[in-house]
């Protein structure tokens, strides 16, 4: 965290518009990240989440509204300086995307070999030290193809993490990993939050994890936040989606579908 | 067909009895179709005596309640066995049914079709553009420039396809000598099959062929491989990264190809050569120092640097497609299939264009 800045959120939009094609995925999202809290973002699937992160990242331009990355907005910064301001966030993406044609160290050396000077046994040095964060030491010199889903997204995470982001950016980190692992993940992701005043910003499905990790929370339910706070205050909003999501009501019944055996025989 | 299955008419309707499955549901649907509810009517189904029943028989039975309410009628199941209870709690009925999207008409597909061409014709462009100036921006900083990445593409694009190269050079040398044999012989000009050969693989026949080859090899390669990186969101990550994708992927592969291609095209041109060699001296019996007497004669220096140049320009636009269709994939594996095979057709059809405008302007300076 860079002194001084204090609690400007890290990560703002303001009525965020987004589309794909005539079709509205974002209809007007305000989303803050204040510095050094994990921030998680809910909703079903295909709610929007994954695409609310892209337009942080400034990999989607927005159809309306702005985005503030560390305070700069990315529609308009373009070149050596946006690259510098890469530098200080990390994304872990849903299905990792690491470089194919590179080994996992290679991959996680990117960053360090493009944006500093350090000496090369000095890179390797911190390649080996993040992934043995994520326990992945002995896959060192393997290619993506070769490892496992799980491996893949922490090697990923591990390549998130190895400019020591101010920022970091999770999308369904415990996705594909067992219970253990993915707790380590959460205990992890708290660790960075605590000893460095990182912010994290995660999507997920899990409740286990959510209750662990969450300082505070945003709900979208077709585009639109329904809740956005504290995560207790977030589990206390009397909406549908929420009770369905925490009370775990099939969604269906929810949405007020009704049965085949209703319809047939005629009630409901 | 199943056997399990019984339908048999009542006072208001239809018995259905035993196993209800897919089998079955052909039986049902023609028994419901006989009975074809009026508007206004009521059709009874009794499922009491059903024992099994899967998720067709469901389907089956939402489908006729449909067609009943869409003429006005109304299907309703009566007394379901604790199976059939079970089966049709399972499956919940969307409320509203969305219709797929319509196919655009002729003129919307056409006009369609002009939009999304101009629309790709001007990311091209600026393709052309910011990759161009990101190739001058890695020359000039060239210390800071990972000429590793430079040498890989070089490797593969140029060292790996000397063999085909050659090998197809050296045989439409061989043709082209044979077929003008022939006609040259009728007059008693065998000698000229020299300058024949000479010019007309180093001119046309050497970057042609390279150009060709390279796109089928490389530019293809380059457009697939650039698509699988944009479907796996590694361009995205790349991005992210703070790594620009034009200076980390465009500017070795531009320069491993416009460095490539000429050599390619140089070694085109002398296994070409040979093959009319071969055929002037053992067909034609001339002897081998008037053969090459008579090539340096037809040869000059503006015919080789003319070839070599040309080689250059396809391999530039070649490179330059092969990176624009692979970055213009969006969704998944499918289209990375078809993107690729378009950018092959496009640079075919580029080298085909460029070799005429040459043509025609070095006539001109000529
Ligand atoms: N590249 C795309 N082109 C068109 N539509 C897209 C694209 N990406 C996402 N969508 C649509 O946008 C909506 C939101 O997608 P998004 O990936 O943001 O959902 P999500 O909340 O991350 O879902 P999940 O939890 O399944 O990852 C979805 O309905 C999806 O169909
Ligand atoms: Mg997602």
């Amino acid at each position: 965290m860079i002194p001084g800045h204090g609690t400007a959120p890290v990560v703002e939009t303001r009525q965020l518009i987004a589309k794909y094609g005539e079709r509205t995925v974002l209809r007007g999202v305000d989303f803050a990240v204040k510095p050094g809290e994990i921030k998680v973002i809910l909703g079903g699937s295909g709610g929007g989440k994954s695409t609310l992160l892209k337009h942080c990242l400034g990999l989607i331009e927005p159809a309306g509204g702005e985005v503030r990355l560390l305070g700069q907005d990315l529609t308009t910064l373009k070149g050596r300086a946006r690259e510098q301001l890469f530098t200080r966030i990390g994304m872990l993406f849903q299905y990792g995307a690491l470089l194919g044609s590179l080994t996992i160290a290679e991959n996680v050396a990117l960053p360090l070999v493009h944006h500093t000077d350090l000496p090369k046994d000095v890179v390797s040095e911190i390649v080996r030290l993040k992934l043995e964060l994520v326990e992945l030491g002995h896959a060192e010199h393997m290619l993506p193809s070769e490892l496992s889903g799980g491996m893949r997204k922490r090697a990923a995470l591990a390549r998130a993490m190895v400019m020591d982001p101010e920022v970091l950016f999770c999308d369904e980190p415990g996705a594909g990993l067992d219970p253990l692992t993915s707790a380590e993940l959460d205990e992890l992701l708290m660790r960075l939050r605590d000893r460095f005043g990182m912010a994290v910003v995660v999507v997920t499905h899990e409740l286990m994890s959510i209750e662990r990790i969450a300082d505070s929370a945003i709900m979208l339910v077709q585009g639109l936040p329904v809740a956005d706070g504290p995560l207790d205050e977030v589990k206390q909003v009397d909406h549908p989606e929420i009770r369905a999501f925490f009370g775990r009501v099939a969604a269906g019944e929810m949405r007020g579908s009704r049965s085949a055996l209703e319809i047939l025989t005629g009630r409901g | 067909m199943s056997t399990d299955f019984q339908c048999t008419d009542s006072a208001d309707g239809l018995v259905l009895a035993g196993v209800l499955d897919r089998d079955a549901v052909p039986v049902m649907l023609k028994a419901l179709a006989r009975k074809r509810p009026a508007a206004g009517a009521r059709l009874v189904l009794d499922l009491s005596g059903i024992v099994d029943m899967d998720s067709a028989a469901v389907a089956g039975l939402v489908t006729a309640w449909r067609h009943a309410q869409a003429s006005g009628a109304e299907v309703t199941v009566h007394a379901p066995s604790p199976v059939a209870q079970r089966a049709l709690q399972m499956f919940r009925v969307p409320d509203e049914i969305i219709p797929p999207p319509k196919p655009p008409g002729l003129f919307e597909g056409v006009g369609g079709q002009v939009i999304e061409g101009l629309r790709a014709g001007r990311d091209f462009l600026r393709l052309t553009v910011d990759g161009s100036l990101a190739v001058l921006a890695a020359l000039w900083g060239w210390r800071r420039t990972r000429w590793a990445h430079l040498v890989e593409q070089c490797i593969y694009i140029g060292s790996q396809a000397l063999p085909i190269v050659g090998l197809v050079s050296l045989l439409v040398g061989l043709t082209l000598a044979f077929q003008s044999a022939y006609q040259l012989q009728q007059f008693g000009a065998a000698i000229y099959v020299a300058d024949l050969i000479g010019v007309s693989v180093v001119r046309e026949m050497g970057p042609l062929i390279t150009a060709i080859l390279v796109a089928g090899r490389s530019g293809s390669s380059i457009a697939a491989e650039i698509g699988t990186m944009q479907v796996s969101e590694e361009i995205d990550a790349l991005k992210v990264m703070g790594l620009d994708p034009l200076r980390f992927l465009a500017v070795p592969r531009l320069l491993a190809i416009v460095l490539m291609v000429p050599l390619l095209t140089a070694l085109a041109d002398l296994l070409g050569i040979l093959g009319g060699f071969v055929v002037g001296i053992f067909y034609l019996d001339i002897a081998w120092s008037a053969f090459a007497t008579q090539l340096l004669k037809a040869l000059n220096a503006f015919d080789l640097m003319s070839g070599l140049f040309k080689a250059a320009a396809f391999a530039y636009g070649i490179g330059l497609i092969g990176l624009h269709f692979g970055f213009s994939v969006r969704g998944g594996a499918g289209e990375v299939g078809r993107t690729t095979t378009a950018s092959v057709v496009a640079s075919l059809f580029y080298i085909i264009l460029a070799d005429s405008v040459f043509s025609v302007l070095f006539y001109v300076i000529l």
